[in-house]
């Protein structure tokens, strides 16, 4: 359950912070704006209708394209959405893409399925797409190309490194710059991404599916 | 061009010149995002805010970058991958609940967004956004074609 401060808004999740709201003293107060906890309001979760009212289509998607391409399509333009600042636009675009989503099928594979796919990208359909924006003068997709591969190489060598179960990684924290998707391990993340370099603030905390 | 202001939230200082400027009270609000609807673009706000939390954004976008075919399909390729390894790392996760590969299934997902952005989607005001959503609309799944109709409705195609 959730327990969130009337006062700042800090959300207090049990599950995140594996320990029961019950087991906190009585002297615990908030993390942010020290409001004691007597005041905290448990956080009542919306149904979740919407997700009963999404019926599946009969085919996956109904579209030329896959549920996955168009989840992240989807989840992009929320974005760009959200950059400018139409919030309305951009929930709707979640929406669309959290219903493909919900049409994927599970993948079949494990996690050297997964090692195998990281490294093909980084052997050749990064480069492939390179040659494509160099020839045509593409500078955008250049510039998303080197973020891309960077992140991807860093992907390769976590994967290699901890491989599947990643026990040591249990009680690590996990960031994720929310910008280009570079994955840092540590108590808090860099001043600067390294490979967009965005400032610290744009690191979300990973490790857990969202 | 007609425009209207922004504010980044996380900038603002709480100054409040701008809720002084402004000429139509659009500055001043219970959520804090500048009312579109009464802002009429002069730009005082931006002027006078000493955050410099104030753009101004055009009511309508330029057109998009156009793409070379090449680029394009080089980059779906790639974000087809991406989404692929997603949805890899996303399925062992529901096995093992292994953090690192939340993390990695949510890495894959921004790279592969950041990719279509340069594939054709950068814009959700674009004619290739509005293409996607004409056909989403227009497709079997129902609950999809609603949302998209909404989108539809909203969004002013550039
Ligand atoms: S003038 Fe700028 S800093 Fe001051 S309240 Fe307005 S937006 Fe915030
Ligand atoms: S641009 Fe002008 S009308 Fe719009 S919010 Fe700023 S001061 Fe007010």
């Amino acid at each position: 359950m959730k327990y969130e401060c009337p006062i700042c808004g800090y959300v207090y999740d049990e599950s995140a912070e594996g320990a029961a709201w019950e087991s906190l003293p009585d002297s615990w107060e908030c993390p942010v704006c020290h409001a004691p906890k007597s005041v905290f309001k448990e956080v009542k979760e919306p149904e979740p209708a919407k997700k009963e009212s999404a019926p599946k289509p009969e085919t996956d998607t109904a579209l030329p394209l896959t549920a996955a391409e168009l989840s992240a399509i989807c989840s992009n333009l929320a974005r760009g959405c959200e950059k400018q600042y139409m919030d309305k636009e951009r929930a709707l675009f979640m929406q669309l893409a959290e219903h493909y989503s919900s049409l994927i099928p599970p993948a079949d594979g494990d996690i050297s399925q997964l090692a195998e796919a990281v490294k093909a990208d980084a052997d050749a359909a990064f480069d492939e797409a390179k040659r494509a924006a160099l020839s045509d003068g593409d500078r955008g997709a250049q510039r998303a190309l080197v973020w891309g591969e960077r992140v991807n190489f860093v992907l390769q060598s976590l994967i290699e490194r901890y491989g599947e179960n990643a026990v040591e990684l249990e009680k690590a924290d996990i960031w994720v710059c929310s910008v280009c998707g570079f994955i840092f391990i540590g108590e808090v993340p860099p001043e600067i991404c390294p490979v967009c370099k965005v400032p610290s603030f744009k690191f979300e905390r990973g490790g857990k599916m969202q | 061009m007609k425009e209207y202001a922004v504010r980044n939230i996380r900038l603002c200082t709480k100054d409040c010149l701008c809720l002084y400027v402004c000429p139509t009270g659009a500055t001043d609000t219970e959520d804090s995002i500048i009312d579109r609807e009464k802002c009429i673009g002069c730009g005082a706000c931006a002027r006078a805010c000493p955050g410099g939390a104030i753009s101004l954004v055009p009511a309508r976008m330029p057109p998009q970058q156009p793409k070379t075919e090449g680029v394009t399909a080089a980059m779906r390729r790639l974000a087809l991958n991406k989404v692929k390894e997603e949805n890899l790392a996303r399925t062992i996760y529901n096995k093992n609940g292994s953090p690192l590969m939340a993390a990695v299934a949510r890495s894959c997902r921004l790279t592969a967004e950041d990719i279509y952005r340069e594939a054709g989607y950068m814009l959700p005001q674009s004619a290739n956004a509005r293409a996607l959503l004409k056909e989403i609309a227009l497709s079997s799944d129902k609950y999809a074609a609603e949302i998209a109709k909404q989108l539809m409705s909203l969004l002013p195609l550039n």
